[in-house]
This record gives structure tokens, C-alpha cells and sequence, in this order.
């Protein structure tokens, strides 16, 4: 099927496989930032924006793609540049697989609820798997991002 | 991609055709060849299955497009069904919340879904609408087997009412041993209608990843209804639970664990649920 929708920022008119996953079209035009983790969902390293909504693209059909508004980390970054500070300040990471997801997952929180507190930030990432930080820098950065933002 | 319900009960008419919600259970089962579909039918460009509406008589219309994230905080669940919305919370993460809906989880049928023990224990039901007409099902009709609706090929949830309760207290409890966004070992759902004096006039309680559907669970009304919610007979709601429970052994619980777990936590769900002690 045809598909007519924008990929950070760009308009893209390309042919998909209604049952193929945005993840793998993303990382196929270059965007290697988003990875695939656990593939089921749960990890959250997949994570990008589609309408403003975090998704899992690791399940995001392309059939569902058609006049979709996707924003992956690469795009978000240079869209909010105040984004990928606030995790370099507080280091809000160590190996960095999570990382990218992390940063979508931030961006996404923002769009939804600007005046997150703590606790709706620990809430918001408790679906993106990081098994090194034990999440504090993590939780910093985001607020230093919704505070600046 | 239909744009109304009539298109896509014809798009689904016949074999092979498999609708999709937000298709986050069926990405996964089509990503893995569990499922290998002729065409999909994508329900997401039907506006008449948006919206959550109040009717006359106090019941909530929730458009089968709802997604859970929606649910979660949407006033009127929060008002009307706290457990609904609570529920909707819990279940996965905040991706698949973003994206999964209400009529594609029914429509799904696993039995270690949240919402499907909430909507027993609230008494809820599904508009259904297929070729023929629309049809309300129970969702205790609705929910036949292990991952099996009643649905016809050419059907497809359109809303789920729920109907109001005077003095209802409504809860949700989810235990999950693993991590906090895995399918629930057992999740129950009471909803009690308490009077002004104290007194239980109604009681539902159901259970969810116990049996190969979400079970309503029979005898609570016994135990609480017509008492003093301080004097609720908790032994005999554990009991009812523990034998309405027909669990499987797997990752979260052996079935012996899961039967024993069944009644503790329904004695939790209805004392939180008749005012005790918030164990959620």
C-alpha cells in the first residue's frame, strides 16, 4: 500500500507492507538511533513519537502509517535541543542502549503533561527498561528538561 | 481502510479478514507468523467509534476506538468506574496504552487481560455490530473461551456500557510478582454498591488470569449483600474465589499458587472496595 505521512518533520511517500513495522522503516531510511530491544514491546528502546504519542514501533504497523506525523530521537533532538542536554548534564545514562527511548519517552511526556512531577516522570519511564542507572540521572534529566521546556 | 462501520462489517466478511484496533497484540502475533491474515481491516479511521458519552440513565458509552491511555484519564471513568480507569493504568506501559484500544482488547480475548474482570464485575456489556445489525452482548457472552469471542466473522465492537450503580465502590487489584508490567498472576475486581447506613446492596467480584476466561465469580453476593460491610463474611468471598479459579501452571504462578493467591487478594479487593484499609 501506499503511504503519505511525515518523518521528523519531512514529507515521505513511500510503498510499505501493511503488516511490516515502523521500526524496521525507520532504521532501513538511516535512523539507526531507534533499536530494536526485546521486540515484544516491553523494553522501550523502539520507542518513537507517532501524532505526539510514544509507540513501541517495534509493533507499529505501517498500515497504520498513512498521514502519521513520526518523529524519531535523531528528529527530536535537533527539533528540542534542550533534550539531549539535560541528559548530558546529569548524565542521565551508562551504557546507553536505553538512552534513545529514554529520550523519546521524555519528549512524549512533555507533549502530554508539561508540568509532570516526579512521580508522573518515574511513571512515564517505568516502561522504558534501564538496567544500569537505577534510573535517578535519569529522572533528573527529565525534569531539568520539562523545567527549561 | 473503512472509513464507517458498514464498510469494514463488509471488509470482514468472509475468511481470512482479521480487524485491528491499535494493533499491538496482533503486531506481535503477526510479527512472529502466529497469525497469518489475508487482509487486515484497520479500524482506526472510524470516527463513529470514538467518544465516551454519559446516556440518560447514567451509563457510560465507551467507543470501542477508546485507547487505555485514554481510559485511564478520561473524568467520567474516573467518576463513574474508578476500577476501569485503573485498570486501563496498569495494564503494560505507557506505549501500548498509547495505541491499544478497549474494543481491540476484548476483541483480543487473552485471560490475563485487565480489563475483562473489571467489565464482568461492573456488569458492563458490548455493543456489537456486524452485516445483520447490532446486538448488546454481555461481556460474559461475549468472552466464550481462551482467546475466543462470540463474535461472528463479519462483527465488531463498536462501544462497551457500562451501566451506573448507585453507591458503587469499584476496585481493581492486579498481582504481579514478576515486574509490574507483565500479565497479572490473578487480577480481581469487585464492584460493591454500599448503602447510606453501611449496608452492601450489591456485589460483584470477578477474576482475571485464573481460567481460560475472565470468570465472573459465583456466591459473593451471598457473603456481603443484606450485611454491614463490617460484617462481611471475607472466609466465604476467599472460598467462592479459590473454587471459581481453574488456573494452569506457568511463569507467574503454579496453579495451586494461583487458586491460593485468587482468594487473597479477593478478600483485599472487597476490603478495600467496602472502605477498609487501601491495600492497592
Amino acid at each position: 500500500m501506499r503511504a503519505r505521512f511525515t518523518l521528523n518533520g519531512a514529507p515521505v511517500e513511500t510503498d510499505v507492507a501493511p503488516a511490516s513495522m515502523l521500526l524496521d522503516l525507520v532504521r532501513e531510511r538511516g535512523l539507526t538511533g531507534t533499536k530494536e530491544g526485546c521486540a515484544v514491546g516491553i523494553c522501550g528502546v523502539c520507542t518513537v513519537l507517532v501524532d505526539d504519542r510514544p509507540v513501541s514501533s517495534c509493533l507499529y504497523l505501517c498500515g497504520f502509517l498513512d498521514g502519521a506525523d513520526v518523529w524519531t530521537v535523531e528528529g527530536l533532538v535537533e527539533r528540542e535541543p534542550e533534550l539531549a542536554d539535560a541528559f548530558v548534564e546529569c548524565e542521565g545514562m551508562q551504557c546507553g542502549i536505553c538512552t534513545p527511548g529514554q529520550v523519546v519517552a521524555a519528549a512524549a511526556l512533555r507533549l502530554r503533561s508539561p508540568g509532570a512531577g516526579a512521580a508522573e516522570v518515574r511513571e512515564e519511564l517505568a516502561g522504558n527498561l534501564c538496567r544500569c542507572t537505577g534510573y535517578e540521572t535519569i529522572v533528573e534529566a527529565v525534569m531539568r528538561y520539562l523545567e527549561r521546556s | 481502510m473503512p472509513a464507517t462501520v458498514p464498510e469494514a462489517c463488509q471488509a470482514l466478511t468472509g475468511d481470512g479478514a482479521l480487524a485491528l484496533g491499535g494493533g499491538t497484540a496482533m503486531g506481535l502475533l503477526l510479527r512472529n507468523g502466529l497469525v497469518e491474515p489475508e487482509r487486515l481491516v484497520w479500524l482506526g479511521r472510524i470516527a463513529a467509534l470514538g467518544g465516551i458519552a454519559v446516556g440518560t440513565d447514567g451509563s457510560l458509552r465507551i467507543g470501542a476506538a477508546t485507547t487505555l491511555a485514554e481510559l485511564a484519564r478520561h473524568p467520567e471513568v474516573l467518576r463513574r468506574c474508578a476500577s476501569l480507569a485503573r485498570a486501563a493504568s496498569g495494564a503494560a506501559n505507557p506505549r501500548i496504552r498509547a495505541v491499544a484500544t478497549l474494543g481491540g482488547h476484548l476483541g483480543h480475548a487473552d485471560p490475563r487481560q485487565d480489563l475483562p474482570p473489571v467489565l464482568l464485575a461492573l456488569g458492563a456489556s458490548a455493543e456489537v455490530t456486524g452485516v445483520g445489525g447490532t446486538r448488546l452482548v454481555e461481556i460474559a457472552d461475549l468472552l466464550v473461551g481462551f482467546m475466543e469471542t462470540s463474535l461472528a466473522p463479519d462483527e465488531l465492537i463498536t462501544s462497551v456500557v457500562v451501566p451506573e450503580r448507585v453507591g458503587r465502590r469499584d476496585v481493581y487489584l492486579r498481582y504481579t510478582p514478576n515486574s509490574h508490567d507483565d500479565y497479572p498472576t490473578v487480577g480481581v475486581a469487585v464492584d460493591v454498591s454500599v448503602a447510606p447506613d453501611g449496608r452492601v446492596m450489591g456485589a460483584r467480584l470477578a477474576l482475571g488470569g485464573v481460567a481460560p476466561t475472565a470468570v465472573l465469580v459465583e456466591g459473593v453476593a451471598d457473603a456481603l449483600v443484606g450485611r454491614a460491610a463490617s460484617a462481611a463474611d471475607l472466609e466465604a468471598v476467599a472460598e467462592a474465589a479459590r473454587s471459581s479459579a481453574t488456573p494452569v501452571d506457568d511463569q507467574r504462578g503454579s496453579a495451586a499458587y494461583k487458586q491460593a493467591m485468587s482468594g487473597l487478594w479477593a478478600v483485599r479487593a472487597v476490603r478495600a472496595a467496602l472502605g477498609g484499609a487501601d491495600e492497592r
